[in-house]
């Protein structure tokens, strides 16, 4: 579904990301994993033509993503805050996104009632603009809005960080869901590795830019990944 | 513990080292900055306009005199003046409400260093002493006082009443701080501002016998004018006392939130996918202080046509075609020299969206042409009454707006990499200011062509004929909308990744 090939980005003479080829077929959960500055929503920029690399190019099913913009029809992310429209209500903000992704109201509000559970109650029906929403429920609000209208890939930068533990394990389940249900193609980041391992088919270790490890996730991961955070 | 007390010159040192840390970290701020070269513009725009305005006023201190007493054949000019000067003040408040900055020092980072509060307050509100808005009613009192001496007003007199004057020029200065902060009083001194007009209005109550028995008052009696300077000083150390009782971060530091209530646009869904980011422009516009400001704004230059038909004696009929094309203009030079950054703090979501980047683009313009004849229609029926030669004027710079200056704006956009924080007017520092100066400044060289053109028409035929030029030339631009849309599209293009960047230092 994905594939990155020759992918260099260069500041001045840093270099923050050096991946030489990376598939990511077709309905896989894909974790990325990596301490602070590995270049994990580095790489994420260059997938969704945000950042332009300086060699190299990014396929997303087939579709080159920094010349054509076909990918985006079947291409959603949520990577931070500034995937959230602050002066919109969360409904006028799911009632956007649905629209532009060619759902109608009514398809918007059956898809948003499934995850009355996720949201708590404190989304939906209340008197706050996204802008005055906790950090925690924002990323509710921008998490779900990425599962809007069927896409067939879902990036997702760090969406366990700031999500109370309930929210965590529910967000969990849905992810698995989407992925065995629905053959979407998962990308997620993350800074527990055991989330990571938890909802991931396969794990990729980034440092410095560069993949360390490539592991298709099995009981030992979790005890490998741990054992390279230790140092 | 005793505290020491400081020498004077221990004091003064001390005040220079705090001015120059100040100082240093806005210069920071200022070069350290994602678009230096766009603010390096806009400086230099901004010195244009100063000196622009450094000419012009103290001119119109010259002439006041003269034109009132020949013109409008007013008996004595100065009681004339004093009659209005309630009016001015109060515009003068409007204009501060919208267009001043309130000096912003970012808090949040000094408060836990050793300036101390008291310091910090000091230094936002010392700044504003020499804004533009202060200083700028010198270069006018000057000249029209130094032409008062010479037709025998008292020397001494005008000294008592030009005191008066600057110290309600800085009631206004100091009220600004409290307006931008203070809803409450916002609205109920526009309703006094509103309601006196009208009671003038409708005869019921001249409220400029008032202003010119009280202004007049401070000529007569030089020494009255200690008592404004006295609540100038009152006010200044209330405002002190306001902003650092504020500096916590519970309290003014605090975001102040509104309740919210879902608009349903959909009566707009007949206009297709652009409808869909129009619902969102509407949404903006209506809940955020800063767009809500620069629409108004905006609305005020629908009436800017009338202060060069009034001076075309002096002007000239180029100027007064200038007044009315920025009549159409207002909202596309206020609020469309911000596309795209009205988007910068969710650009991002916009670039991963599933909508090509030419339709974002059209729908922005979508809405700068939908503004725009708005502006126009309302602008034609404001000056129906100068004639049909000012409704000729006014649909011909509608015309050139947006078949021309539409995608002038959109293309500049591309490159002003302005973040804009919409949220910002929440806390009492921030950054309050609705619009800058900038924005008008950077319209003006938009002007040039089109005032030229008309000259053109205007100097070997008629204004008509000026005004069919400009407004053909308005169409072409339409016409060929195809075309200039892949040009601005291609440049959006090449930029997206640094303004990507820019907009995330918000």
């Amino acid at each position: 579904m994905i594939t990155l090939k020759n992918i260099t980005k260069k500041y001045s003479k840093q270099t923050v990301l050096d991946i030489i080829a990376l598939d990511i077929p077709v309905g896989q959960t894909f974790g990325l994993v990596g301490n602070n500055g590995a270049g994990k929503t580095t790489m994420f920029s260059c997938l969704l033509d945000l950042i332009k690399p300086t060699t190299g190019n990014v396929l997303n099913n087939g579709v080159e993503v920094a010349s054509s913009e076909k990918w985006k029809s079947f291409t959603s992310a949520f990577l931070d805050d500034t995937f959230l429209i602050g002066y919109l209500m969360p409904e006028e903000y799911f009632y956007f996104i649905g629209e532009l992704r060619g759902l109608k109201k009514k398809e918007v509000d059956e898809f948003i009632n499934q995850f009355e559970d996720f949201f708590h109650g404190e989304i939906l029906g209340g008197k706050k603009y996204l802008r005055d929403l906790s950090k925690g429920n924002q990323k509710k609000a921008g998490v779900v809005a990425a599962l809007l209208g069927k896409p067939k890939v879902v990036i997702l930068d760090e969406p366990f960080a700031n999500l109370d533990p309930s929210t965590q394990i529910r967000l969990k389940q849905i992810l698995k869901d989407l992925s065995n249900n629905n053959k979407t193609t998962i990308l997620v980041s993350s800074h527990d590795i055991q989330d990571v391992t938890e909802v991931c088919e396969r794990i990729v270790l980034l440092e410095k830019g560069k993949v360390i490890k490539d592991i298709v996730t099995n009981p030992k991961t979790l005890k490998e990944l741990e054992a390279y955070f230790k140092g | 513990m005793l505290k020491k007390r400081r020498t004077f010159s221990e004091r003064m040192i001390y005040l220079s080292t705090m001015i120059f840390t100040f100082l240093k970290l806005q210069w920071k701020s200022f070069f350290r900055g994602e678009s230096v070269g766009v603010n390096v513009m806009t400086k230099v725009f901004k010195w244009f306009g100063i000196v622009y305005f450094g000419f012009i006023t103290p001119l119109l201190g010259f002439l006041t005199y003269k034109v009132l007493k020949e013109k409008l054949e007013i008996e004595d000019p100065f009681l004339y003046l004093n009659k209005n000067l309630i009016y001015v003040f109060a515009y003068w408040i409007v204009m501060r409400y919208f267009i001043q900055p309130i000096p912003v020092v970012s808090i949040k980072p000094l408060l836990l260093t050793p300036i101390s509060k008291s310091q910090i307050v000091r230094h936002a509100l010392g700044k504003s002493v020499f804004s533009f808005f202060n200083i700028i009613a010198f270069f006018y009192l000057i000249p029209l006082t130094w032409v008062l001496i010479n037709k025998d007003y008292q020397v001494n007199q005008l000294i008592g009443w030009n005191l008066t004057i600057i110290a309600f020029v800085y009631i206004t200065n100091y009220l600004n701080f409290i307006l931008n902060n203070n809803d409450k009083l916002l609205y109920s001194i526009a309703a006094i501002l509103v309601l006196i007009k009208l009671l003038e209005y409708y005869s019921v109550f001249d409220f400029t016998i008032y202003s010119e028995a009280f202004f007049y008052s401070f000529y007569t009696n030089p020494l009255y004018s200690l008592l404004p300077w006295v609540f100038l000083i009152w006010l200044y150390f209330y405002v002190f006392k306001y902003f650092k009782n504020g500096l916590y971060i519970d309290l003014g530091l605090k975001k102040r939130t509104e309740e919210a209530k879902i608009d349903d646009f959909s009566w707009l869904d007949r206009f297709g996918k652009t409808a869909v980011f129009l619902k969102n422009d509407l949404r903006l516009i209506k809940r955020s202080k800063r767009a809500r400001g620069t629409v108004l704004a905006g609305i005020f230059f629908l009436f800017y046509g009338f202060i060069f038909y009034f001076s075309e004696d002096i002007y000239g009929p180029s100027m007064t075609f200038f007044g009315y094309l920025f009549a159409s203009g207002g909202f596309l030079f206020m609020f469309g020299a911000f596309v795209p950054s009205w988007d910068s703090q969710y650009y991002s979501l916009m670039m991963c969206q599933n909508i090509e980047y030419k339709e974002y683009i059209k729908s922005k313009w979508s809405l700068v042409v939908i503004g725009t004849s708005i502006s126009t229609l309302l602008a034609c029926f404001i000056y129906s009454f100068l004639g049909a030669d000012a409704i000729f004027a006014v649909l011909a710079g509608g015309l050139y707006n947006i078949g021309i200056n539409g995608y002038l704006t959109l293309w500049a956009g591309a490159f002003t990499k302005t973040p804009i924080d919409l949220d910002s007017n929440k806390n009492i520092f921030g950054d309050t200011k609705a619009f800058n100066m900038k924005t008008l400044l950077i319209a003006l060289p938009q002007m040039a062509l089109p005032i030229a053109l008309f000259s053109i028409g205007n100097y070997y035929y008629s204004a008509s004929i000026g005004c069919l030029i400009v407004g053909t030339t308005g169409i072409l631009g339409i016409l060929l909308k195809e075309q200039v849309f892949n040009l601005i599209i291609k440049a959006y293009k090449t930029e997206k990744y640094s303004t990507l960047k820019a907009y995330k230092q918000n």
